[in-house]
């Protein structure tokens, strides 16, 4: 279970390092306008091809590569419905303060739960290895994130349920 | 009027190339049951460059070469014995693997990436991300 993990997460960051290979590219439809390519698709000859890297059927991260930006969306493992509320509250609090984050997409991608947009700008004030330990640890800590939230969760429902039903 | 003809030609090719890859599957059949995973792999993957354009062929070519990646028990050993030259369309196949999401596959898929990335290096990964051309 924790070396599939570990596999996973090393296919992740072996395909970024490849992947992360971004230059400033002005647009080439309108003059002056400088856009990231991944999110227009306009022009395939400045598109990579985009990978899946599927860990099981739930958890999945797609990386499209473009020629000044790069998006990662991920799928996060969510086994029943309370994992499923608290993922989807936690991310969307998380997309709500993307600017604080600079590289977060407010928006996931349709299909996942949380997307990435990283422009050669990002690449050239942060360092590039730094931006990839971030992506990997962002994964290994969500997942820890939301079993703490559900334990907490099950913990106060217990503790409120026997309060209450002392009365009786 | 030579889009008609080509239309023709690639369809008869692709006839063809169906019948190659069933003629592959049943030798990597029997050097499977001869316990001899690696040169079933190199049977699977050979001949995989060639330019199939066409969707079936593409697919029956992914069935008969997943069919010797599961098979494959000692990875490190298939890599001594596995020529240099396989390893880009190695990539490329075990891409198409990951991005099936089946569990058993996955776990094979990303166990022979890692060793793979380490043997072939980054170079290895960005031509699979860059080659539009000879997609698999």
């Amino acid at each position: 279970m924790a070396s599939t993990l570990r596999l996973y997460l090393t296919c992740i960051r072996n395909t970024l390092e490849a992947a992360m290979c971004l230059q400033n590219f002005p647009c080439q439809e309108v003059e002056r306008h400088n856009k990231p390519e991944v999110e227009l698709k306009t022009s395939p000859e400045l598109l990579l091809n985009p990978v899946l890297i599927c860990r099981n059927e739930a958890e999945k991260c797609l990386i499209e590569t473009s020629i000044n930006s790069i998006r990662i969306s991920l799928k996060v493992k969510q086994a029943d419905e309370l994992e499923n509320i608290l993922a989807k509250k936690f991310l969307r609090f998380l997309s709500m303060r993307a600017e604080a984050f600079q590289v977060l997409r407010r928006k996931p991608v349709q299909g996942y739960d949380i997307s990435f947009l990283i422009t050669n700008y990002h690449c050239e004030e942060l360092q590039k290895q730094k931006l990839i330990d971030f992506i990997v640890q962002f994964m290994e800590d969500i997942d820890k994130e939301i079993s703490e939230l559900k334990m907490s969760v099950s913990t106060r429902g217990r503790l409120v349920a026997t309060e209450f039903l002392k009365q009786f | 009027m030579m889009a008609a003809a080509e239309k023709f030609v690639e369809a008869d090719n692709a006839e063809a190339i169906i019948t190659r890859i069933e003629h592959k599957s049943r030798k990597i059949e029997s050097l499977l049951k001869q316990n001899k995973p690696v040169e079933a792999l190199k049977t699977a993957l050979e001949g995989s460059s060639h330019m199939i354009r066409d969707e079936r062929c593409k697919s029956a070519n992914w069935i008969v070469v997943h069919r010797a990646l599961m098979a494959i028990k000692d990875v490190e050993g298939m890599f001594s014995s596995l020529d240099p030259e396989y390893y880009d369309i190695l990539m490329k196949y075990l891409y198409r693997g990951l991005s099936t999401g089946d569990r058993p596959t996955c776990d094979q898929c990303l166990r022979i990436h890692e060793k793979l990335t380490e043997r072939a290096g980054l170079g290895c990964i960005l031509r699979s991300l860059a080659d539009t051309v000879n997609a698999i």
